[in-house]
């Protein structure tokens, strides 16, 4: 008898020390909002008692690289973000079907596989050229007409000469290099540019034409120099050297016009109390007038089939749902929510800008994440480092760049 | 059974736990690996069919990975060179009649228990932040600008850092190898009128011989596998040129092997890649060792 009481308490033991080890693992890929999604984390487990751990991977690290490597581990992740289709793609054996969880009937955002619901999106974000409205004010640009290649051309000469008087270091902030492992601003969402802007947002003209290895020459031609403009009056030292801090930093304290980045950027853009009106202008590359940002639900959280499936949706729920879901999204985390139920609106300056232009219904699509895994940040990305650094012209540049891409297709 | 049987057996189980590990966590994956570099494998865990010699008819073509190659190559050289030149020099140092030798000792070998990571982002901060700004205000426009975001002047970059690592580790066996000379042969040698230069070149070298052994074959697979600092240090930037293609100017083997798997998401290419990279460390560390090996006396 004795022994067998032993027995069920070790078993008991051994047990509750697997229920400690089931929590729920979330691998995500916003390394600018860790401090906040670990504190909603710490407050889901609060209220429901489910500890909650989350991994991060992104910014200077790679997101995929991080996962790939958690996924190996043997300690698969409960939830975690995909980028789109090749990473849907990739993981789509592990992925759940999440139809009929509360959260979708919220949402037009979902990532869908057929009439699978398979991803949660994460937020809407965009972005554009943002903008230090107080200079262009002074320098007399009205931000509404910068929507074609000329418009921006003759506001960034007007900038650089007056670059004294405004106190500008640079007109854009902008990075590129490759040692500081910023290739994704350039490889993917600059490069998305070129895919998407003055297209409905369902057109997948161009991608289609880059994944059989071509390009439409005129707008490819019409990119390029788009892209040797915003070399041209970013600083050279920044383009190559600079971080995602260092690049904020010029901009958040007036020694930049234009900053080339996201609304995920707005926590930080906020901790350095910038004390200017901040709002996007457009990528307006072509000739012709195109006037939208470039807004997307950029990814989505997905459930693992194998791993704590009903916690991971009850999690997911709650983010949707609750006033604290809410409250993270909108206030700590500064994300444009996806959701019709959230009514809270944010306020940062850039996510209400990207909450303007969709409301107003100016938007462009995403598709950089339909290039091949890597090809963005490490086949285009180092030719964007080589123009900046002055190694090659412009048109190399374009040579290159068509070359690399005429590569996908073999 | 005999008792010489009961030995083998004993002398076996002893051996079993860690010759189970071993066999687990070095061969087993290792076989795989050959494996799966003559397949499609995505690593997922996804259905894979066999490509033959396609993973490795790609690999020659790739004007990254020759590069990487031949990079991996000179930053071997140069810093098998360096590391060693220099904990020679500072071994000599510190086993001299210097004052505070054993402070010297100590603080030679104190980077070596910097993890690579932490070292790298601490250099990376010295090239890209310290050492242009002392440029800038002295006005040194050789300083002026990152040695780390230039092409020409990065790998110099990686071999300081990695000496500065690495030099104290290999120090420590230079010093134990010093000290084991008999202090007879040297005494010997210097009442014979050898000078101090002629009994380091003469006596020393020639009977510190299984030291260099050791220390070249330790510096020359950790040259050639060096992975933590060139992620930590320079990612693999800046980019150059190389057969017309832009290559990454710092991307060592390791690295680019890496980056083929996990970034390209392209895993029997960089299972394929890894298999050379085994093979040509394997014959580079065994001719090594084989004529160090011929150079070895005994006092």
């Amino acid at each position: 008898m004795k022994k067998l009481v032993a027995l069920a308490l070790t078993l008991a033991l051994v047990l509750m020390s697997v229920g400690a080890l089931a929590d729920l693992v979330i691998c995500q890929n916003k390394v600018e909002i860790t401090t906040q999604m670990e504190a909603y984390a710490k407050l889901y487990e609060e209220k429901t008692g489910v500890p909650v751990k989350v991994i991060t991977g992104g910014g200077s690290s790679d997101y995929n690289t991080v996962l790939k490597a958690e996924m190996q581990s043997g300690r698969e992740p409960d939830i975690w973000v995909i980028e789109g289709p090749s990473s849907y793609e990739l993981w789509k054996d592990k992925i759940a079907d999440q139809a009929g969880a509360d959260w979708v009937q919220y949402t037009a955002a979902a990532y869908m596989d057929g009439d699978k619901v398979v991803g949660f999106p994460v937020a809407v974000e965009g972005y554009g050229m943002a903008y230090n409205k107080n200079i262009l004010d002074k320098a007399g640009i009205d931000p509404a007409t910068l929507t074609n290649y000329d418009a921006y051309a003759a506001a960034f000469e007007k900038l650089d000469s007056m670059k004294d008087e405004l106190g500008l270091d640079m007109v854009v902030s902008m990075v590129a290099g490759t040692v500081p492992g910023m290739t994704w601003v350039t490889g993917l969402h600059n490069f998305n540019v070129y895919l998407t802007v003055g297209n409905e947002r369902n057109d997948t003209t161009y991608i289609d034409q880059v994944l059989a290895g071509k390009v439409d020459p005129e707008r490819f031609h019409q990119y390029c120099q788009y892209v040797a403009l915003l070399f041209k009056y970013s600083d050279p030292d920044m383009l190559i050297n600079g971080t995602q801090d260092s690049q904020l930093a010029a901009f958040a304290n007036g020694k930049a016009a234009f900053y080339h980045q996201g609304n995920w950027m707005d926590p930080s853009l906020v901790a350095l109390n910038p004390d200017f009106e901040i709002a996007y202008a457009p990528h307006a590359f072509l000739h012709e007038d195109t006037d939208g940002i470039l807004v997307n639900p950029p990814s989505w959280y997905v459930v693992n089939e194998n791993g704590n499936k009903d916690e991971a949706i009850a999690y997911l729920n709650y983010l949707a749902t609750s006033e604290d879901g809410a409250n993270y999204m909108v206030n700590e985390a500064a994300m444009v929510p996806a959701f019709t139920n959230v009514t809270l609106a944010p306020a940062t300056p850039l996510s209400k800008s990207v909450m303007e232009w969709n409301a107003a219904g100016k938007t462009y699509d995403w598709q950089q994440y339909k290039l091949p895994d890597g090809f963005g940040m490490g086949t285009l990305g180092p030719i964007y480092e080589l123009l900046a650094s002055g190694a090659i012209d412009v048109d190399a540049f374009e040579a290159m760049m068509i070359e690399a891409i005429a590569g996908i297709a073999k | 059974m005999s008792s010489k049987q009961k030995r083998k057996l004993t002398e076996f189980l002893f051996l079993l736990p860690t010759l189970i590990a071993f066999v687990m966590v070095i061969i087993i994956p290792f076989i795989y690996g050959i494996y799966y570099s003559f397949t499609d494998w995505q690593g997922t865990g996804a259905a894979t069919k066999n490509v033959g010699f396609d993973n490795y008819a790609v690999i020659f073509q790739d004007a990254g990975f020759l590069h990487s190659f031949l990079i991996t190559l000179l930053f071997t050289v140069l810093n098998v060179i360096t590391v060693n030149v220099v904990a020679f020099v500072i071994s000599l140092l510190v086993t001299s009649e210097i004052r505070g030798r054993n402070v010297y000792r100590a603080g030679f070998f104190v980077p070596n228990l910097i993890g690579g990571i932490v070292l790298g982002l601490v250099w990376q901060f010295i090239f890209s932040n310290i050492l242009p700004s002392i440029g800038q205000s002295l006005g040194w426009s050789a300083l002026s600008k990152s040695l780390l975001t230039n092409k020409d002047t990065v790998m110099g970059t990686m071999v300081t850092v990695n000496t500065w690592q690495y030099a104290g580790y290999i120090m420590l066996i230079y010093v134990a190898s010093i000290q084991g000379i008999s202090k007879s042969v040297l005494e010997a040698a210097e009442v014979d009128g050898a000078r101090y230069w002629t009994r380091i070149t003469k006596i020393q070298i020639p009977l510190m011989a299984n030291a260099f052994t050791i220390s070249l074959f330790l510096t020359l697979t950790n040259s050639f596998k060096m992975y933590d600092v060139n992620v930590a240090l320079t990612n693999g930037g800046p980019v150059g040129m190389f057969m017309g293609k832009p290559v990454q100017a710092s991307e060592l083997l390791a690295l680019n092997i890496y980056q083929t798997a996990f970034k390209y998401n392209n895993m029997a290419q960089g299972q394929a890649k890894a298999v050379i990279f085994f093979v040509v460390l394997t014959i580079f560390s065994i001719i090594q060792v084989s004529y160090n090996k011929s150079k070895e006396v005994e006092a």
